[in-house]
């Protein structure tokens, strides 16, 4: 394969940007649009081997499906949020192989052979998981949007030891947004799991 | 009639909200998620410019890709009726003719939608829509442009300015605001579904699934009774549900273009222009006192920022007639319309603006006098009458707030003067503000279907975006019927139920409260109708000495003799009971003004080296009536300070006068507070019945927990630093730079 000189974000980000340059030359820009489409490949998919929730899915998914939108938009698990699709809120927050991960980070492709526990496997069976029972308790939530996330990052948390102090938890806890402002309640669910 | 005079107490104590299971499971079903068979993906390409015109859109390239089923555009989308006549627009309330104009009025403004048959396959060809502007100036600069309009009065003007000209103290500021976005975790969705040509499914985040059937009956000229929308679980709000923006009309079209279900959601950057924010703001403010504190006058003047094609304006002035006595005041204001999205309500919409100003100013004067800022504010307040309509409070306990406020944040404790107590590399302070909103009701309805085992589920159109309302009602009927938690179920936010408004400004439990109570009266008196068949006794029974239980009926007057559900559901052979009531406010508003009100306490640490500011404790003590739910209304309150720090410490959005586009877009650039941001935050309530506002006593927290919040936080860092920081948010590159 050739080398390339122009990443696929350089494209996906100056397309909107060359929209508005409405001067430049007809020549240049069907030969930027040439460029493109050896850069950003049509649409492929691929066979993939996954656990979620213990349940075996064989599937074959397009390259560029994300787990988050794997999981909402193909497998009915809407349980998993999506706040922003870049990283920064936290809603998406699944477990892989036991670690939290920002599911909307994480193409599928590239959990081949894992195990991902989504906000639906948490529990075993009917009962709750003592996590979800403290966030009823609690009150650690509001609309709820955010929960999901939290409640599987705050799993991860627990797992992870960051239960010393509020500020410990409230700094571990700090990569899942909650816009309601629930984090009096959020604080206090991982408080009464830890104990 | 109302339940706080009856006699029997609540029987077991709720364990969580009635939703409580289906969030922390993660089965509740927001708008994007439901599904639907056969359904497609619309992405929205924005536009690149701010002001000017489309002169050409090149589709072809999105079309070729596979998977793609269409896109709409000016050119080709399906006509919305009401667009075709700009009266109809009007009356439809709809003020973005989207995509029925080749006309830009900011960056972002939907230009295309493209439809396809998978989420990835429709963001790729999104990629290759090209469009080509003619460009004209555009308009983004508030700080420029605000100096250009003229400001005139608002609100009736009381005694003169003249009066105090010569007070001994006098104070006059300027105090400004960035915009501020709300950005509830859930991005606005929308699933469209047509059934044939004259009915319609809508799934949707909004805040009145009402307001969205009405307003898209208009649009689209159908009747509302062919609209059914949904919108049971909604991820927060905090006003920007409160309109029906662009993509529930563009994800319509689609629907009807593809003939398919259209799931069109808005992706974070998009939230940031097509569903409103807290428009950009100047204040100035002119107080004066005598030599003992008394306030003579103020003059409090506001600018905010619009849009061109949709002018919102909000009362920033208003907080200033309302909580403190001035004779004299004198507001005025201005919009300044600019080439950015549509600004409209976010939580506290004008007073949380204007409350920064105002108990800034306050904050300021009390240094000037030398005056404890507590008691400046406490022989100040109006706590009887209603200062701009001369209507008595109906009740008003905003003294008590402050008292009980000081007390648990230790208030006598601080040094009085600023720039004082230093710890390590930290200065200490302390600052306290309040916060007020007006008590607003609605007219809205609500019905009971009792089943043959005693069951009840109270319903009604009303969402549910949070704030508990759910468990508020389920609470009331508990109260009013005397039927256990677990026999009540709750069901709201779907527009063929009872019609109810949308849940904004406070007043969601007010309004609903008095409809619950009316439909649990009709309740009882429908089934004594049945137990007179029984027992004639029951003919003269009235709602208050009918008391219903988990098994039956009984009535005082006879004996509290037990005649069982069983017994009247098959002695009748009844499937079901079904009632319906409505209740709205009445001449107890002629009487009396209401208000929720809110003292915030604030203990910061600044750091002299870095400018960063960390809030110790936050301590919010609220007056809102009775507290019907205790636990989610702290959980509000606490939520609502939150968002004021956030506020008060880093949101902005900063236009780009260049390009006309908000700068980090995103929640990479736009911070609001994580969980490490805030303390816990103390909350308590005074938790005295208001008799007169609805039957439950209750009135609205959620604006009053951020209303002030701003101002207490920067009072306490002018005293901690003895620096006055008057620009939001306060960063800590202010700090540093600000002089003392
Ligand atoms: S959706 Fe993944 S971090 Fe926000
Ligand atoms: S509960 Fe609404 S965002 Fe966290």
């Amino acid at each position: 394969m050739e080398k390339q000189k122009y990443s696929r974000r350089f494209f996906l980000s100056t397309s909107a940007m060359a929209a508005t340059l409405a001067f430049i030359p007809v020549g240049v820009k069907a030969f930027y649009n040439n460029v493109k489409k050896l850069v950003i490949p049509l649409k492929e998919k691929m066979a993939i081997k996954l656990s979620i929730n213990k349940a075996k899915y064989n599937l074959t998914v397009d390259t560029r499906t994300t787990l988050l939108d794997l999981v909402r938009e193909q497998l009915d698990l809407t349980g998993t949020k999506k706040g922003c699709d870049h990283g920064q809120c936290g809603a998406c927050t699944v477990h892989v192989n036991g670690q939290r991960v920002l599911s909307c980070l994480t193409l599928a492709a590239t959990v081949q052979g894992k195990e991902v526990t989504t906000i639906e496997g948490l529990s075993q069976g009917s009962e709750l998981h003592p996590m979800q029972q403290a966030f009823i308790e609690c009150d650690g939530f509001q609309c709820g949007y955010c929960t999901p996330g939290q409640i599987m990052s705050a799993v991860g948390c627990v797992n992870e030891g960051h239960t010393h102090s509020v500020e410990e938890i409230k700094e571990f806890m700090s990569g899942n947004l909650c816009r309601c402002g629930a984090y009096n309640g959020i604080v206090q669910s991982i408080q009464k799991v830890a104990k | 009639m109302g339940f706080f005079k009856r006699k029997h107490e609540p029987k077991k104590v709720p364990e969580g909200r009635v939703e409580g299971f289906y969030k922390v499971t993660g089965s509740g079903k927001y708008a994007a998620e439901y599904k639907l068979e056969n359904v497609c993906y619309a992405v929205l390409v924005g536009s690149t410019i701010a002001a000017g015109e489309i002169v050409d859109i090149n589709t072809d390239n999105a079309k070729d890709i596979e998977g793609v089923l269409d896109v709409l555009t000016h050119r080709n989308r399906p006509q919305i009726p009401a667009f075709a006549d700009e009266a109809k627009a009007k009356r439809a309330g709809f003020s973005l003719p989207v995509l029925h104009t080749n006309k830009i009025f900011f960056r972002g403004q939907p230009v295309a939608l493209v439809i396809a048959e998978t989420l990835e396959d429709a963001n790729y060809a999104a990629s290759l829509v090209t469009v080509s502007y003619k460009t004209d100036q555009a308009k983004v600069d508030f700080d420029k442009e605000h100096a250009t309009v003229p400001i005139a009065a608002t609100g009736k003007e009381r005694g003169s300015m003249d009066a105090w000209s010569n007070a001994p103290h006098i104070r006059e500021q300027a105090y400004t605001i960035r915009n501020q976005v709300h950005n509830p975790m859930e991005m606005h969705a929308t699933i469209a579904v047509w059934d044939g040509d004259k009915k319609l499914k809508l799934y949707d985040k909004n805040q009145g699934v009402n307001n969205v059937q009405q307003t898209i009956s208009r649009l689209f000229d159908i009747p509302p009774a062919n609209i059914e929308v949904f919108s049971e679980y909604v991820g927060g709000g905090f006003g920007s549900g409160l309109k029906v923006w662009s993509n529930v009309p563009l994800a319509i079209m689609a629907a009807k273009q593809v003939n398919r279900p259209v799931k069109l959601m808005l992706t974070r950057p998009q939230m940031f222009t097509l569903v409103g924010y807290r428009p950009q703001s100047w204040q100035n403010v002119r107080i004066g006192a005598d030599a003992n504190g008394k306030f003579l006058g103020i003059l409090h003047q506001a600018k905010h920022g619009t849009s061109v094609f949709d002018n919102y304006g909000e009362g920033i002035t208003r907080i200033s007639r309302l909580v403190y006595n001035f004779g004299n005041l004198k507001t005025e204001s201005a919009t300044v319309p600019l080439n950015l999205g549509a600004p409209t309500w976010m939580r506290g919409p004008g007073d949380c603006t204007g409350a920064f100003a105002l108990e800034s100013a306050i904050d300021e004067l009390s240094y000037d006098i030398k005056k404890d800022p507590l008691q400046l504010r406490l022989d100040n307040l109006a706590v009887i009458n209603d200062p701009d309509t001369g209507k008595p409070w109906s009740t008003n306990f905003l003294n008590e707030c402050m008292t009980k406020g000081a007390e648990m944040i230790n208030w006598k404790s601080r040094n009085p003067l600023p720039a004082q107590t230093k710890e390590g590399e930290w200065m200490i302070g302390y600052g306290v503000a309040n916060g007020m909103w007006f008590a607003g009701r609605s007219k809205a309805s609500a019905s009971i279907i009792m089943q043959k085992d005693g069951s009840i589920t109270v319903q009604t159109a009303m969402t549910d975006i949070g704030t508990g309302t759910g468990t508020g009602m389920q609470n009331i009927a508990h109260l009013e019927l005397g039927i256990s938690h677990d026999k009540i179920r709750i069901k709201l936010g779907n527009s063929n139920l009872p019609a109810a408004p949308s849940q904004g400004g406070s007043t969601g439990l007010s309004t609903i409260s008095g409809a619950v109570a009316a439909v649990c009266d009709a309740l009882k008196m429908k089934l004594a109708g049945y137990a007179s068949l029984q027992d004639a006794i029951y003919k003269d029974a009235k709602p208050e000495s009918i008391v219903l239980s988990d098994s039956g009926i009984a009535y005082q007057q006879a004996g509290n003799h037990l005649i069982s559900f069983d017994k009247i559901f098959s002695k009748e052979n009844l499937q079901t009971i079904e009632v319906e009531a409505s209740s709205g406010p009445g001449e107890e508003r002629q009487k009396y003004a209401f208000c929720s009100g809110a003292s915030h306490f604030c203990k910061v640490r600044v750091h002299t080296k870095t400018g960063k500011v960390k809030i110790d404790r936050h301590v919010c003590v609220v007056d809102a009536g009775y507290v019907v739910n205790k636990l989610a209304a702290a959980n509000q309150v606490s939520g609502a300070a939150v968002g004021g720090i956030g506020m008060t410490l880093s949101e902005e959005q900063v236009v780009d006068s260049t390009h006309g586009c908000f700068i980090g877009g995103d929640l990479a650039g736009y911070h609001f507070a994580v969980n490490a941001d805030a303390p816990i935050i103390e909350v308590d309530f005074i938790n005295k019945i208001d008799p007169n506002i609805n039957p439950s006593g209750a009135k609205g927290v959620g604006e009053v927990g951020i209303i002030g919040a701003a101002a207490a936080i920067a009072n306490a860092i002018f005293h901690a630093t003895g620096k006055r920081l008057r620009d939001l948010p306060i960063t800590p590159d202010k700090v540093l730079l600000a002089k003392s």
